[in-house]
């Protein structure tokens, strides 16, 4: 994958931002609309950064939760709405990482985990290169989601996931192949 | 050059690259497939669909609630979305004598009634009766949902003797139990006496208690059975597991999956005719599920909302004409 790293978040990303963010500072139950713009950006960036799934999503939960919490405090001086739920994710990730530094000092494998550049610099192409992946998989054909879901989130086998689909592990493994292609072919021709 | 179809060849630079944490470079795979291993990479960390919504349910409720500034829980995983005590798909019973079928359940079943919402004239508003490990609900039927006759799929430790008790409190015979299904469960059928059809039946190497086989499921004769598949898919989120077609792609029998509980289809044949079910159903988040069950073709019967009883409710109405009751389990202290 080749990845650029731009300084700064597309614009026009942040005019929509912007309306979002009003509407849900009027109305919280809108903030269902940021959630859904932002939450796979939020937990790959996370899920990156962390060592399992379970931490991740639970660093996920607290993000979108001090955001909501916090929405009405937010204002919009020319800093766009994502690098302040960045900062918060940021923010979670820095406990996080002094809660395991914390434990590792006490079993004498102690490493200085003081210094996270990446955490005040998202890397954007990256994260908004995964969120879009991560979506396109919610449009593949149902079968091969579900093929794409058993092998990646849950690590299923080919042949567990034969089983439990009632198809022989060639055919699995061609849904798996053709789910890539399809994947990649969007990618590539830049689809939502 | 590798050997194998692409398939193949790609599914075992996946499978390396799962159990590797750091993987190596995949310097036997054709350009062709390599190319697909950085999406293959990237989805590595792919959210569950199951958290995304969960998490989003929850946000929702403390908006809902006006709880958007009190302390965030300590973990999304505590979200549960589906009433403790719930694990199934839910026939919704409207019968006219609903005591009466409880009591049915109660003694043919050895079911265990526990919730009972009684109206001043003695008839039910609404009642649950546990069955092993699942539940049904059931309720005196009335102008805006009357009575229709359903089929369940009970399975049992011993369908013998559940359908030896069946009769002795008022069921039809309709097949005593044999080996000779098709399925290869030990198998029976009766009817009861508010003409629903049970099949009762003890799966091959039976496992008890929740762990195992839920003890209830829905059973849906359809008209075209096969298009029920994509619409509950693209409506319910569902998705369908041991689907068996014949050859001319009737399908014979598939189970469906919705959020962790299933209801069973086949198409409608011989005596077995289509008839129109009353299925509760918990989803993790209901307006979502209320609002593509509409965009995918289900009648809109009531719009979700808060219901007195602790649930996020709404209600559609599926094109072969079932009324799927969705509820999101608002928690505890909705209760």
């Amino acid at each position: 994958m080749a990845v650029r790293r731009p300084a700064q978040e597309p614009a026009s990303r942040s005019a929509d931002e912007r309306l979002l963010v009003q509407a849900a500072q009027s109305d919280p139950a809108k903030f269902e609309a940021l959630y859904e713009l932002h939450f796979e950006r939020v937990y790959y960036f996370l899920a990156r950064r962390v060592q399992d799934r379970a931490t991740a999503e639970d660093l996920t939960s607290e993000v979108f939760h001090k955001a909501l919490a916090n929405l009405a405090t937010y204002e919009w001086r020319g800093a766009p709405f994502s690098a302040w739920l960045f900062r918060i994710a940021a923010n979670a990730l820095a406990d996080q990482y002094k809660r395991v530094s914390r434990e590792q000092l006490s079993s004498d494998n102690a490493q200085d985990l003081d210094e996270h550049p990446d955490l005040s610099s998202p890397d954007w192409e990256v994260i908004d290169y995964h969120a879009r992946l991560f979506r396109l998989v919610d449009h593949l054909p149902a079968v091969q989601r579900q093929v794409i879901r058993e092998r990646f989130v849950e690590q299923r086998s080919i042949r567990e996931i034969a089983d439990r689909l009632k198809k022989t592990e060639g055919a699995i493994k061609q849904l798996q192949f053709r789910a890539l292609q399809t994947l990649r072919a969007q990618m590539e021709g830049g689809h939502a | 050059m590798p050997k194998g179809s692409p398939g193949v060849e790609l599914d075992r630079a996946v499978d390396a690259m799962l159990v590797a944490l750091q993987p190596e470079p995949e310097t036997n795979l054709s350009p062709a497939l390599a190319q697909l291993m950085p999406i293959a990479r990237a989805l590595r960390d792919l959210p569950r669909p199951d958290f995304k919504a969960a998490l989003k349910s929850d946000l929702q409720r403390r908006t809902t609630m006006n709880e958007g500034t009190a302390p965030a829980p300590e973990s999304s995983r505590t979200a549960h979305f589906r009433r403790p005590n719930f694990p199934n798909i839910a026939p919704y019973f409207l019968v006219k004598g609903a005591p009466q079928f409880v009591d049915f359940l109660v003694a043919a079943f050895e079911g265990t009634e526990r919730i009972r919402v009684p109206r001043p004239d003695g008839s039910i508003m609404h009642a649950e009766v546990a069955i092993g490990n699942s539940v049904i609900e059931l309720g005196d039927a009335n102008e805006q949902y009357p009575s229709r006759p359903m089929t369940t799929h009970l399975y049992v430790p011993d369908a013998d003797a559940t359908y030896a008790r069946a009769l002795e409190v008022g069921a039809t015979p309709v097949h005593a139990p044999t080996d000779e299904h098709p399925s290869g469960d030990r198998w029976g059928e009766a009817k009861d006496p508010f003409g629903n059809t049970w099949y009762i039946a003890t799966r091959k190497g039976w496992v008890a208690g929740p762990e195992g086989v839920l003890t209830v499921q829905p059973y849906l004769h359809l008209r075209n059975a096969h298009d029920m598949i994509p619409f509950a898919e693209a409506a319910l989120g569902a998705h369908a597991t041991g689907v068996h077609k014949s050859p001319d792609g009737i399908v014979r029998h598939a189970t469906i999956e919705i959020a962790g509980a299933t209801f069973e289809i086949d198409e409608a044949q011989g005596k077995a005719q289509p008839t129109q079910s009353y299925l509760h159903v918990y989803v993790p988040d209901t307006d979502a599920v209320y609002a593509q069950a509409v965009s995918a073709g289900a009648t809109g019967v009531n719009p979700p909302q808060n219901a007195p009883y602790g649930d996020r409710a709404a209600a559609i109405q599926d094109p072969f004409g079932n009324t799927w009751f969705l509820a999101t389990y608002l928690g505890p202290s909705q209760t």
